[in-house]
Formats: C-alpha cells, structure tokens, sequence
C-alpha cells in the first residue's frame, strides 16, 4: 500500500503523463523495425512487453531508484549509458531526458542538474525533489512508458484504441512486478533481439520515428 | 595465444581466474583452443564461474577472440570478464554464444548461465552487459529476447580516445556490412556506436554456421579502420 500527499500526487501525474511535451511520441525504441517486419503485431504486443518489462523495464526501475535515493546521476547516466549499446534509443532516451529537465526546471526551480540524463533517472531525481515517494514514482515512469509504447505500436500496426486500452490494462501487475524486482538495485537485461532492431532502425527504408 | 584453461571444460564448482596484462606499447591476440564446455551442475557445488581481467596499458593492443560458449544440458555458470584501456589501447573481443549441445539434441536445456561484462575506455564505463538466461523460467525466444533465434554473437572494437566521428564512420561501415550479411531466416546483424570509445555488431542466428564468417569480416574492416592493419586470423579452420 502506498500513501502520498495530495500535491505530491497531482504532480506526478502531470509529469507521468504519456503525452508530456517532451517529444517522446517521436521515438519508438526499436519497435518500429519490429514491426516492420513482422515480428510485432497486434497479437503479440501483450506478451512482447510484459518480456520488456522483465528485462529492460526492470533495469531502467532500478536508475529510477538509484537515482531518487540521492546516487550521483551523472556517473548513473553515464553507467547506464554503458549498458545501452543500441545508439538510437541510447540517445532517444538522453534526448528526452534532457528536455524533461529543461521542463521540470522550468516549472519547480531548477531541482535537477543541468546536465545530460537519461529520462528514467532524470525523472527518479524530479520525483525525488518534488517530495514524491519512491514506489509511486517508479510505477509512474513505467505505466508512462509503456503507454509511450502502445501508443506507438498503434501508428505502426492495426492496433485500436479499445484494444490499445486493454493491453495497457492488462499490464498493470507486470509493472507492479518489475517495480517489486527493482529493490535489488541491480538488474539484468537480455533483450538481444530488441537492441537489434533499434541497431537496425536506421536503416530501414521508411520511417515514422526517430528511434 | 591459445588458452588452456578450459580447454577440458568447465565443471560444477569450478572457478577459473584469468589475469592478463598487456604491456604499454604491446601487441596480444588471446584465443581458446576449442569451445568453452560447461558441464551439468552437481548437487552441492556452487554455479561454476570463470572470471577473466584484462588490463591494456597505453597505446597497447589486445585481440581477445575466445571460441564459443556452450552450455550442457544441466549446467550453472557465471562469467565475468573486465576489460580496462588505458590512453590510446585498442581492444577486439567477440563472443559466441551456442544454445547447448545441439548434436546430442540439447538446445537451451542448461539451468543457468549469467554473463557480467565490464569494458572501461580510460575512466569512462563503455560496455556494460549483466545477462541472466534461465531457460526453465524464461522462454528465451520470446521476440524481446532472442526471438527465433539460437545462437548470439558479439563484437567490440574499441580504442580509448577517439572521437565520436570516427566512431559514426565506422559505425555506417559496419552497418553496411550487417546489412549484406543479415538474411532474417539465418541471421541477423546490427552494429552500433558505444556511447564513446568504440563500436558494437551484434549478431542473432539460428545455428553457429552464420557467425563465424561475419565476425571475421567485422573484425578485419575494423582493425583496418583503426590500426590502418588488416587482421591475421588464429591458426584455426572457422
């Protein structure tokens, strides 16, 4: 059970919301080349991100963590960094780290540093800052991000709004699951396949996202 | 170089240490005798482990281009390996990963195998791998993870101290490359710039046949681009 103040909650849901003004519709993180080839289609996104949640989603839980329990998020970006070999979504994920500071910064204070971050960590230490409890802050970023995800599975596939909302739906122990399997603060990710496709988005010869 | 280390294979409760040094100015290329066999787990043994160090002083090189990994049916392993350049060395290292041992039917029928990788350019973290494949409770061909796929390659090419173009124009290089090379029914190629210091080609295939071939191909357009040299191969048949 979690317990959080009421302003406290009101901002997270503002900052945790799948459609903050920080580009992210922009970015795919690789799945658009899964589409593109079939691997992902609508009867599949379901089991595909609840494997994403298992490995990558869990690892990004575990910076959030880190990072709002005071760790430098310089050297934790610059460690994440080191365990995203796949460039695109290495930078998607610094890009909209970056302008979610500018943001944050703009409407708190500057409550984070000015420096580079990777989003996940960028978002633990706002969450931090602005007094949010931990648990929230993690469930939060996850449940945006994958939305982020649905979302850009309906630009690339017939996927619907009802059937967008289910999965979603659906997903919500998953990501109580790899919050819960965060609290280790350290995380492994095997996902070959995935930082495949985002190594190989560039060259495909169409594309709708950035990553 | 040709290790012995595990040359007779690794077994439950073994822990196996590899310290190498390679001296400012030196040239090293370390390789295997054969496959890296990891035996069936024993009641009461620990998970075995092989833990290998590499240091590569300034401007030295290191060729660190081991045989496949294979795990047995039964089997429980960890491996790290840590990787430190100093100012201007340059580092290759590719690793294959085989699914078991297909010929006695055995495909992905190990426990465990956890695989921790560390590669430091300078003080700067540029790889950094923590891989847990546990096939009894994950389905490890499950599309975010290896999809169709059996067998997993990997290649760095790394060189403390240059800047990201380079790295970019090695990368489009190498992304040509993995486009020829990629037929989704066999094999699967990418390649990536690292965050700094170097370039990743990864490889996904469905049998041990595709790797080789491409490894070598990778290896020698980088070791031209970097050392202006082209790359002389282990004396073995691939």
């Amino acid at each position: 059970m979690i317990s959080i103040e009421e302003t406290a909650l009101l901002r997270l849901l503002q900052l945790a919301d799948s459609a903050l003004a920080i580009g992210g519709a922009a970015h795919s993180f690789g799945l658009e080349t899964l589409a593109e080839e079939g691997a992902l289609a609508p009867e599949n996104v379901e089991s595909f991100l609840r494997v994403y949640l298992r490995e990558a989603g869990t690892l990004e839980a575990v910076y959030i963590r880190r990072a709002w329990k005071g760790g430098n998020c310089l050297a934790l970006s610059e460690e994440l960094s080191a365990r995203k070999p796949a460039r695109e979504s290495r930078e998607a994920s610094l890009k909209l780290g970056r302008r979610f500071t500018e943001l944050v910064n703009g409407m708190a204070g500057d409550v984070l540093p000015a420096a580079n971050l990777h989003y996940c960590i960028a978002f633990g230490a706002a969450g931090a800052a602005l007094g949010i409890p931990l648990d929230p802050v993690v469930l939060a970023y996850l449940n945006q991000s994958v939305a982020g995800l649905v979302s850009a599975c309906q630009r690339l596939m017939p996927l619907g709004q009802a059937a967008a909302g289910r999965i979603l739906w659906d997903l919500k122990p998953e990501l109580a699951g790899a919050c819960s399997a965060s609290y280790a603060e350290e995380a492994s990710c095997f996902s070959p396949y995935l930082e495949l496709a985002s190594m190989r988005h560039g060259s495909l010869e169409t594309r709708l996202f950035i990553s | 170089m040709h290790l012995h280390n595990v040359s007779g294979g690794v077994l439950a409760g073994d822990r196996l240490a590899l310290d190498v040094e390679v001296e400012a100015g030196a040239t090293a290329q370390i390789t295997t005798t054969g496959a890296t066999r990891l035996y069936r787990h024993r009641e009461g043994a620990a998970d075995s482990e092989h833990h290998s160090r590499f240091t590569v002083g300034e401007g030295a090189l290191l060729e660190y281009l081991p045989d496949a990994v294979i795990p047995y049916a039964g089997s429980r392993h960890v491996q790290r390996t840590e990787i430190r350049l100093g100012r201007g060395a340059t580092l290759f290292w590719w690793e294959v990963l085989a699914p078991g041992r297909l010929a006695a039917g055995e495909r992905f029928a190990f426990e465990r195998l956890r695989i921790h990788t560390e590669i430091h350019a300078g003080s700067r973290p540029v790889l950094r791998e923590n891989f847990l494949l546990e096939p009894v409770r994950q389905d490890l061909q499950a599309t975010a993870r290896m999809h169709r796929y059996s067998h997993l390659a990997s290649l760095c090419a790394i060189r403390e101290g240059e800047p990201p173009e380079f790295w970019r124009t090695l990368e489009n290089r190498w992304s040509e490359l993995a486009r020829e090379r990629t037929q989704p029914e066999d094999a699967v190629w990418g390649a990536s710039a690292l965050v700094s210091d170097g370039v990743v080609a990864r490889g996904l295939s469905r049998s041990g046949r595709f790797l080789q071939e491409p490894l070598v191909q990778f290896w020698r357009a980088a070791r031209m681009a970097i050392t202006g040299r082209d790359a002389v191969p282990p004396r073995k048949t691939y």
